[in-house]
C-alpha cells in the first residue's frame, strides 16, 4: 500500500506544481521581458483570491458550497483582481524604475524595483490583513471540483484512490499554461514581447511600444496568478502571508526551467511541486516549505542565470552556443 | 522608554549599519540581514550557557564568527549574480533562517524558540571577572558598539577604501578593468555586514534571553533595508533642498548617518520588528503592518523620482603636496598565435602582434575584423594564444589580474560613474590594485601614513588631470560632461593607473576636433614617457597623426603590420579599407 500513498503524494505534488507553474510562467514572462524580477508576484496570486473572496463571500469565508452567482463572481473577481493588482504594481513601482526609452531612472534602478516589488507585496499583505486578521482561512471552491467524483476521490484499477482535485488542478493548470504559451508564441502581442525581451531600445525604435508591452506582460502574468490562486486555495488553510513564500517557490520553478522559457517554467513548476511533496513526505511537514527554498539557493549558486535575460521564445537558442570558444596554440 | 526596548533598538541599529555597508557603500541589495542576526542569536543560545555551555564571551565570539562565515559563503555563492538575482538569493536566505528553526524543533526549539536565563552572567576565571549583564549594562554595551561602528564608518567614508566600494557600486566592470579585485572586495563587505548582523543577534539574545523565529522574520530584513534607504533618502532630500546642517557636509554623513535616522523613524512606527514597545492594544491591532509598508512605498517613490540615490562621497581635503606623475619604463607586450571564434564565426585567426614601449601602435580594420576581440585577449577578458609582457608569459587570468600586471584598457562604451567626481574617478585609477585590507586598517586607525596617502592620492589624481589638460573638470558633476569629455576622463582613469601598457578602445568616438587634438597630445606624451600604447581607432586621420606602427586586421587575420608609412602605402590595405580601386 506504500506505493498507493506515494502515488497520492506525487500526484498532490504535481497538482501543486501545476499551480506553481502558472505563477512561475508569469514570473518568467516578466523576468524575460522587462529584465526585472517581480518580487510581489506570489503575493498577487494569494491577494487575488482573497480580494475575490472578500467581495463575493465576505470577511468570514468558509469551505461551504457556494451558490451559482457567487461562484461565477468569485472566479471573475479573482482573475480581474490578479490582473489589476499586477497592473498596479507595474505602473506604481516597476515602470518608473525601469531604465530604457522613456524610463524614469536610469541609474540604480535595480534597487528601486527590488524595494518596490517588496513594498507592494508587503502593502498588499498588510491591507488584506486589516480585513482578514485570522491566521488562516478556508476558501470555498467556485469550480466545485470535489463534486466530480463521489467523496472527491477517484478509484484507480489497483484499488487505490487519488483525489479528484489533484487530477483536475493538474489538468487545468497544464492546459491553461500550454494554451498561454501557444497564444504568446503565435500572437502579435507575443511577437512584441519577444522583441522587447531581445532588445528594448531596438524594439522601441521599430515602433514597438516597449513600456506598454511590459505592462501587458504584467497583466497576463497577473491573470495567470489569479487563476493559480483560484486553483490552489480551496481544500487548505490559506493565510494572507502565504504569498511571499509562494513567490519564492515560483521563482525556483522559473529558474529551474530557465528564465524566459515559458514551457520551462511549467516543467519547473511540476518539478518543484514534486520535490516539495516528496520532501514533506520523507522529512516531515516542516521541510515541505523548505525544500523549494533550498532548491532556489542551490540553482542560483550552481547555475546562475545570465545577467542579461535570455530572449523570450518557445524555441530559444541555447545561451551556451553564443559563448566564445577560444583556442591557443 | 524602557531600557530593554532602547537596548534592543540599538542592537538592531548595529545590524542596520552593517547592512548600510553592503547596500549604500557597495550597492549590493542585501535582503538577508535577518538570517545573520539569526545566526548570531541562535549561535549564542546554542553554544553559550544553557546550551553547549561555553562561557558567554566565547559563545558570542563564535556566534559572530558563524555569522561572518555565512556572509562569506553567501558572497561566494552569489558572486556571479546580478543585483536582482542577488536580492532574490538573499531574500530566500531570510526565509530559510526563519523556516529552518521551525522545521528542526529538536535543535532550535521550533516556533517557541530557545529561552536562556536573563540577565546573563559574564564569567572569566582567567581575568577574574564575574559580571551580571543587567539591562543597563547591556544598553551600555549596545551603545558602545553603535558608537564604535559609527566611528569606523565615518573614518572609512572619506578615504580610498570607500572609493573602491563606490567603484564597485557604480560599475563592477570598470572597477575590474582598473585592477580592483571586485570579487574579493565584495566578499569582504558582505562578511563585515554579516558579522555586524551576528553581533546584533547575539547582543539582543543575551539581552532578552529568548531567540525565536518570530524575532528573525524576513520582515526584519526588509525593515532594516527600509531603515538604510529611508535615512539616506531623508538626508539626500535635505541635501537636494540645499540645506546644510551646521556646516556638516551631508554627502558623506548621509552614508553612515542615514541608518541612524532610519532606525529612529522605524522605532516610533508601531507594528514593526524595530518598533519600541507600544502601550496597550496597539501591538495587536490588525493594521499594525501598514505603517511600515507605507514607509517602504514612500521610500521607493522617492528612489524612483531621484535619478541619483547616492550623494557623492565627501570631498577630500585640499592637498599640500605637489602633483606627481606615474613613472614608466620601456616595455614590450607580445601576443602570439591567438585564435577566437564565436559560435562558428571566426573573430581572430592566428593573430600575433607586438606593442613596443615608447610607441603608439594603432589597430585598424573594418567593423567585425576582430579589433575588440583582440583587446579583450590582451586585457585578460578572453583567454587565447600566449600573451607576454617584457618576455615573461602572463598567466591566463581575469581583467583585474592583468591590470595589476600592468596591462589596462578603456571600455568601448564610456562608463559614467555618476556618483564620483572626475578627480575621484581618476583617483580610482591611481589606486588600481593597491592592497585594501591594509588601507582599511590604517584608515580605521587614522595613522599619519593613511592621511598622507589620502592626500597623495588626491595630489596624484589632480596631477594626472592637469597633465592631460583636464584640470577644469576636476570637481564637475560627471553626468554633465560631454561625450568627448567622458572619453578623455576614461583615458585619464587608465593613464592614472601608471600601467606600462595602455590599451584604448576607440577613444576618439564622439570627440570634437579640439578634443581629438588633446587626445593626440596625450597619446604622444604617454609614448614619450616610455609607455606601450595600443589604440583601436576608426578615425584614420588621428591614426595617421599619432601612430608609429599600424596593424590592419581584416576578417580576423592580420592583413598588414609594420611602420605606419609602409602600411599606409600598402595597396592591399587600401583595398580592404576603401574597396577595390
Amino acid at each position: 500500500m506504500i506505493s498507493g500513498v506515494l502515488l497520492q503524494v506525487v500526484l498532490a505534488g504535481l497538482a501543486q506544481g501545476a499551480v506553481l507553474g502558472l505563477v512561475a510562467l508569469g514570473f518568467s514572462l516578466i523576468a524575460g521581458t522587462a529584465r526585472i524580477l517581480p518580487f510581489a508576484h506570489g503575493d498577487i496570486a494569494v491577494g487575488a483570491i482573497f480580494v475575490g473572496v472578500l467581495v463575493a463571500v465576505g470577511a468570514t469565508p468558509s469551505a461551504a458550497r457556494l451558490a451559482g452567482l457567487p461562484s461565477v463572481g468569485l472566479v471573475l473577481l479573482s482573475l480581474a483582481a490578479g490582473a489589476t493588482l499586477s497592473g498596479l504594481v507595474a505602473a506604481a513601482v516597476v515602470l518608473p524604475n525601469l531604465a530604457g526609452p522613456g524610463g524614469g531612472g536610469c541609474r540604480h534602478s535595480s534597487l528601486g524595483w527590488i524595494a518596490g516589488g517588496l513594498a507592494a507585496g508587503l502593502l498588499l499583505r498588510a491591507v488584506l490583513g486589516i480585513f482578514l486578521p485570522q491566521q488562516a482561512y478556508a476558501v470555498p471552491d467556485p469550480l466545485r471540483i470535489d463534486l466530480l467524483a463521489p467523496g472527491g476521490l477517484l478509484r484507480l484499477p489497483g484499488g487505490s484512490t487519488v483525489a479528484v482535485r489533484a487530477v483536475c488542478v493538474l489538468t487545468i493548470g497544464l492546459a491553461v499554461g500550454l494554451l498561454a504559451e501557444a497564444v504568446l508564441a503565435r500572437s502579435r502581442f507575443g511577437r512584441s514581447l519577444r522583441a522587447v525581451a531581445d532588445d528594448p531600445v531596438g524594439a522601441a525604435l521599430c515602433g514597438v511600444p516597449a513600456r506598454r508591452v511590459v505592462f501587458g506582460a504584467f497583466l497576463v502574468a497577473g491573470l495567470l496568478a489569479g487563476l493559480a490562486g483560484l486553483l490552489a486555495a480551496p481544500g487548505r488553510a490559506l493565510s494572507v502571508d502565504d504569498g511571499a513564500v509562494l513567490g519564492l517557490h515560483a521563482a525556483a520553478a522559473a529558474l529551474l526551467g530557465g528564465i524566459g522559457s515559458l514551457r520551462g517554467a511549467l516543467a519547473g513548476g511540476l518539478a518543484v511541486g514534486t520535490v516539495q511533496a516528496l520532501a514533506g513526505y520523507a522529512f516531515g511537514s516542516g521541510c515541505y516549505d523548505l525544500a523549494p527554498l533550498v532548491l532556489l539557493v542551490a540553482v542560483l549558486a550552481i547555475r546562475p542565470p545570465a545577467g542579461r535575460a535570455q530572449a523570450l521564445s518557445p524555441a530559444r537558442t541555447s545561451s551556451a552556443a553564443r559563448a566564445p570558444s577560444t583556442a591557443g596554440r | 522608554m524602557s531600557t530593554v526596548g532602547l537596548a534592543q533598538s540599538l542592537w538592531l541599529l548595529v545590524a542596520a549599519l552593517g547592512l548600510a555597508l553592503s547596500v549604500r557603500y557597495a550597492g549590493a541589495p542585501m535582503l538577508g540581514q535577518s538570517a545573520f542576526v539569526a545566526a548570531g542569536g541562535y549561535g549564542v543560545a546554542l553554544l553559550g550557557p544553557g546550551g553547549v555551555g561555553l562561557p558567554l564571551g566565547i559563545a558570542v565570539g563564535l556566534a559572530v564568527l558563524v555569522a561572518a562565515a555565512g556572509g562569506y559563503l553567501t558572497a561566494l555563492a552569489t558572486a556571479r549574480l546580478d543585483a536582482g538575482y542577488f536580492a532574490l538569493a538573499t531574500w530566500t536566505l531570510a526565509f530559510l533562517a526563519q523556516r529552518v528553526p521551525i522545521a528542526f524543533p529538536d535543535v532550535f526549539g521550533g516556533t517557541e524558540g530557545i529561552t536562556r536565563p536573563a540577565p546573563a552572567e559574564l564569567v572569566s576565571r582567567t581575568l577574574g571577572i564575574q559580571l551580571t549583564l543587567t539591562d543597563r549594562i547591556n544598553l551600555g554595551l549596545a551603545a558602545g558598539t553603535c558608537l564604535l561602528v559609527l566611528a569606523a564608518l565615518h573614518r572609512l567614508s572619506g578615504g580610498p577604501a570607500a572609493l573602491d566600494l563606490a567603484a564597485l557600486r557604480e560599475s563592477p566592470e570598470l572597477a575590474a578593468s582598473l585592477g580592483i579585485a571586485v570579487a574579493a572586495r565584495r566578499r569582504a563587505v558582505l562578511t563585515a555586514t554579516a558579522a555586524l548582523g551576528g553581533v546584533a543577534g547575539a547582543g539582543s539574545t543575551v539581552l532578552i534571553g529568548v531567540i525565536s523565529p518570530a524575532d528573525v522574520s524576513p520582515l526584519l530584513s526588509l525593515e532594516l533595508l527600509v531603515a538604510v534607504l529611508l535615512g539616506g533618502t531623508l538626508l539626500g532630500g535635505l541635501r537636494l533642498g540645499g540645506l546644510r546642517l551646521g556646516g556638516l557636509r551631508l554627502g558623506g554623513v548621509a552614508q553612515w548617518c542615514g541608518p541612524v535616522l532610519g532606525v529612529a523613524v522605524l522605532s516610533v512606527l508601531p507594528g514593526g520588528s524595530l518598533a519600541l514597545p507600544w502601550p496597550g492594544a496597539l501591538a495587536g491591532a490588525p493594521w499594525r503592518a501598514v505603517p511600515v509598508a507605507l514607509v517602504l512605498v514612500a521610500v521607493v517613490a522617492a528612489l524612483a523620482r531621484r535619478s541619483a540615490t547616492d550623494p557623492p562621497a565627501r570631498p577630500w581635503p585640499p592637498s599640500p603636496l605637489p602633483a606627481g606623475r606615474p613613472v614608466r619604463h620601456g616595455v614590450r607586450l607580445e601576443l602570439t598565435h591567438a585564435s577566437v571564434s564565436y559560435a562558428g564565426v571566426t573573430a581572430l585567426d592566428d593573430v600575433s602582434l607586438t606593442v613596443h614601449g615608447g610607441q603608439v601602435h594603432a589597430v585598424i580594420g573594418p567593423n567585425g575584423s576582430g579589433k575588440s576581440t583582440l583587446l579583450d585577449v590582451l586585457a585578460g577578458g578572453l583567454d587565447a594564444g600566449t600573451v607576454r609582457l617584457g618576455g615573461l608569459p602572463l598567466s591566463a587570468g581575469s581583467a583585474p589580474q592583468r591590470a595589476r600586471a600592468g596591462v589596462v584598457r578603456t571600455p568601448q562604451q564610456p562608463i559614467v560613474l555618476a556618483g564620483l567626481s572626475p578627480v575621484q574617478q581618476v583617483a580610482l585609477g591611481v589606486r588600481g590594485g593597491a592592497s585594501w585590507p591594509q588601507a582599511v586598517l590604517r584608515q580605521l586607525a587614522a595613522t599619519p601614513r593613511s592621511r598622507l596617502q589620502t592626500a597623495q592620492l588626491r595630489a596624484t589624481a589632480t596631477g594626472v588631470l592637469t597633465a592631460l589638460g583636464l584640470s577644469q573638470l576636476a570637481d564637475l558633476d560627471p553626468a554633465r560632461l560631454t561625450t568627448g569629455e567622458r572619453q578623455l576622463l576614461q583615458v585619464a582613469r587608465v593613464v592614472a593607473t601608471g600601467a606600462p601598457v595602455l590599451l584604448f578602445d576607440e577613444p576618439a568616438a564622439g570627440m570634437t576636433a579640439a578634443e581629438r587634438g588633446q587626445l593626440r597630445r596625450v597619446l604622444r606624451g604617454l609614448a614619450e614617457d616610455g609607455a606601450a600604447v595600443l589604440i583601436v581607432e576608426h578615425d584614420l586621420r588621428l591614426v595617421a597623426a599619432v601612430a608609429d606602427r599600424i596593424t590592419v586586421l581584416n576578417a580576423g587575420r592580420v592583413l598588414a603590420s609594420g611602420e605606419a608609412a609602409a602600411v599606409r602605402a600598402d595597396p592591399a590595405v587600401r583595398e580592404a579599407l576603401l574597396g577595390p580601386a
